[in-house]
């Protein structure tokens, strides 16, 4: 009897073990260690290409505090948080409710199109968009708002500073729509189609049904739709500044990943690069963070 | 309590691995310059008389493979292979070879012989990195296997870093301004030869409705090569020392009255509103496209545009190319070169067969081999009326040949004022910045950068 517990206890740690060592071994290696190499590298004043490091504690990040483009890139990062949640949101909502709740026909050939811009590369959705924004008359945009007015429209979207962040919002709105619109669907349609004729019968309009019933049962979704937004877009959207204006003209498009790439490779500062680095985690890590409070809710199960 | 232990237990077993981890691959990269000086001796017994016989041991060139393809690579280096027969020559090369060999070159084991090109590679931050072989006495003193001096038959002399050499231009080739002489020709419109004339010429491409000058804005460094710098070496006289000086960070150089002079032209030519509006977010293929379809008449550029348009150009086009349009009438011209360099690693281990090597490429029969395999030029003064080289190349190489055109060196500088460099153009062709703000936004880059 005294044997058996042991030999239990071990195999169970053993079993527990087999699962949690190649995942920690991985994790350590593809996460935790770079994370950490970046963060000692933030340290040190290194070009990145010469084999000569220098400690210089935490000067990387007091010059950061005196960069000015910092301060643009974060604003812009945080312009694009706040209007693509809040653009992607209530678009991917109103489609998902309006494929789902609303009987319309051939629901499958609009989640197709719908989902469309997620499928393709973001490389081609930068070029796509920087056409229709070329400021001449092979522009899209400029030749459509050139139909209603007699002088011919040559706004040069993505070259000034008042609308160059707007044009470069629209396609990171436009391709992302699709993904957490598919994410709300799959969450209504597991809404048991009773509690609506419930609903219809007690005489709540659409509107009552869609604000008391709908909402509440998709908030997990909308909450993870909502972190998830605001977490690739911190760390992602320096792929579409860089297809569209390469952070330019002046800057005034810089996110703080673009300007970390600038930083790192094209100007050779891998040391400040990271502490760029850092700054992106921590915002996100508090950002997440808030968002998790504010967004509480009590959990409605069915 | 239990829990608590064994949360306690795994967070005290992921900070020493990770911290283990960490240790161990910082600890590797540290210190380990120390391998390559003992090696340097045993590669070669006959340091002078090495000639006849040929060179010995491992020899390792690296070289970027891009537009210029790596045919003439090869060629050179089966020519360099027969002369040295005993030599065991390696070739490190590829698209993305400046990447891979990064870890060799942080690690102090770097390959002998380097041609410098390609994304990821900058030849002034291996300068200051301390990566490359000070050439400034071996290059005064080099000849190649005719017997000619190199920097005699080289167009543009070596880069300047303060009075010492590291590296030679290998590729030559320069900014300009390039038009559609066939449609001047049918529009009567004069082709420019000094600031006067452009903007007279301007003048009238305007009230014609077509857009005068249109530029890469996304990639300012367009307009920087193909027409301020030449407007600062001709506003300081036609004298090039000017961009040695402003490569070299001389303080006050950015705010000095050529400079200031220039800056005024470019204002002249921005207030008279010849520049298109939209330039500033076009990228390189948007602006050469417009300048294709005649909705612009001069576009700055480089020697290689005909090249890569070739596919899009539309019939009747016919490019041509004029070093610049910035200089008073009767001054010369000014050619602002950019080039790609040959250097040897400061830390190769075959000194010997990497300086043999460089002086056996720069020749002029190499020259002409390199025109008629890349389509472009090589810092040397080769005849190319007989080669198969195109017809913008050819008769770029009858400026340069020329007696009206003086070449200033590349400007080479520091990636930090590199960048204020581009910015700042843009912002004051943007009209965000005057000249002096120009001014003061550079020197004080360079400040920092000093």
């Amino acid at each position: 009897m005294t044997a058996k517990p042991t030999s239990y206890r071990l195999r169970r740690s053993l079993f527990i073990l087999g699962f949690i060592l190649p995942t920690f071994i991985l994790f350590s290696v593809i996460t935790a260690y770079p994370m950490l190499r970046g963060l000692y590298i933030s340290l040190f004043k290194w070009s990145g290409y010469s084999g000569n490091m220098t400690f210089i504690g935490l000067d990387n990040y007091k010059r950061m505090l005196k960069d000015d483009i910092i301060g643009t890139a974060i604003f812009n990062d945080y312009f694009l948080v706040f209007w693509k949640v809040v653009f992607i949101l209530a678009i991917a909502t109103f489609l998902a409710v309006a494929l789902t709740r609303m009987s319309i026909k051939r629901t499958g050939v609009f989640r197709v199109i719908l989902f469309f811009p997620n499928l393709i590369s973001v490389v081609v959705i930068g070029v796509l968009w920087r056409y229709i924004y070329n400021p001449s008359d092979i522009g899209f945009l400029n030749a459509f708002l050139s139909l209603f007015t007699s002088e011919a429209v040559t706004t040069v979207w993505l070259g000034q500073t008042n609308t160059a962040m707007w044009s470069i919002l629209a396609p990171a709105v436009w391709a992302g729509i699709g993904f957490y619109m598919i994410l709300l669907m799959a969450a209504i349609m597991n809404i048991p189609e009773s509690l609506y004729e419930a609903a219809g019968i007690d005489g709540a309009s659409r509107w009552h049904q869609f604000k008391h019933i709908t909402i509440p049962l998709i908030w997990e979704q909308m909450k993870v739709s909502i972190i998830h937004i605001v977490i690739t877009t911190l760390n992602g959207s320096f792929i579409i500044i860089f297809l569209m204006t390469e952070g330019g003209p002046d800057n005034s498009t810089q996110v703080m990943g673009s300007y970390l790439y600038q930083i790192g490779f094209q100007q050779y500062h891998m040391g400040y690069a990271s502490a760029i680095g850092v700054l992106i985690l921590t915002l996100t890590l508090i950002t997440s963070l808030i968002l998790n409070r504010l967004l509480k809710r009590e959990t409605i199960e069915m | 309590m239990n829990t608590w232990k064994n949360k306690s237990i795994l967070i005290a077993l992921i900070l020493t691995l990770a911290f283990s981890m960490l240790a161990a691959c910082s600890g590797a990269n540290k210190e380990k310059p120390a391998p390559s000086s003992t090696n340097q001796g045993s590669s070669n017994g006959g340091n002078d008389s090495g000639k006849s016989e040929g060179l010995t041991g491992d020899f390792e060139i690296q070289y970027f493979v891009g537009g210029y393809g790596d045919t003439w690579w090869k060629h050179v280096i089966g020519e360099f292979q027969k002369q040295n027969p005993n030599l065991n020559i390696k070739q490190t090369a590829g698209s993305q070879i400046n990447d891979q060999m990064r870890p060799r070159w942080i690690q102090g084991n770097p390959p002998d012989f380097v041609y410098i090109d390609g994304a990821g590679s900058n030849e002034a931050q291996m300068v200051t990195d301390e990566q490359l072989l000070d050439l400034t006495d071996f290059l005064k003193g080099a000849t190649n296997g005719d017997g000619e001096k190199i920097l005699d038959i080289a167009i543009a002399g070596p880069t300047d870093y303060s009075g010492k050499n590291f590296t030679l231009p290998l590729v030559f080739g320069s900014w300009g301004t390039f038009y559609d002489k066939a449609w001047f020709k049918q529009q009567g419109w004069d082709t420019p030869t000094d600031f006067e004339s452009f903007m007279a010429v301007s003048e009238k491409i305007k009230a014609s409705g077509v857009s005068p000058y249109i530029h890469t804005g996304v990639y300012p460094y367009y307009i920087n090569g193909g027409l301020v710098n030449s407007a600062i070496v001709a506003a300081n006289g036609g004298d090039t020392s000017i961009i040695s000086r402003m490569a070299s960070l001389e303080e006050g150089i950015f705010k000095s009255e050529p400079v200031m002079k220039a800056l005024n032209r470019i204002v002249q030519v921005r207030d008279a509103g010849f520049v298109d509006p939209g330039a500033i977010a076009l990228n390189h293929t948007d602006s050469q496209m417009a300048f294709l379809q005649h909705k612009a008449a001069f576009i700055p550029n480089g020697l290689w545009l005909e090249n890569e348009m070739s596919k899009d150009v539309p019939e009747g086009f016919e490019f041509d190319f004029i070093p610049s349009v910035m200089q008073d009438k009767g001054e010369k011209y000014v050619a602002i070169p950019y080039t790609a360099s040959v250097a040897i690693a400061a830390k190769a281990k075959n000194q010997e067969a990497a300086k043999a090597f460089l002086e056996f490429i720069f020749t002029k029969q190499f020259a002409v081999d390199w025109a008629e395999m890349t389509g472009a030029i090589m810092n040397v003064k080769a005849d190319l009326e007989n080669s198969t080289a195109g017809p913008v190349v050819k008769t770029a190489m009858n400026y340069f040949n020329s007696d009206n055109l003086v070449v200033a060196p590349a400007l080479i500088v520091n990636a930090d004022v590199e960048t204020a460099l581009q910015d700042s153009i843009i912002a004051l062709l943007d009209k965000r910045i005057t000249p002096e703000e120009w001014g003061d936004r550079l020197e004080k880059a360079a400040a920092a950068a000093r």
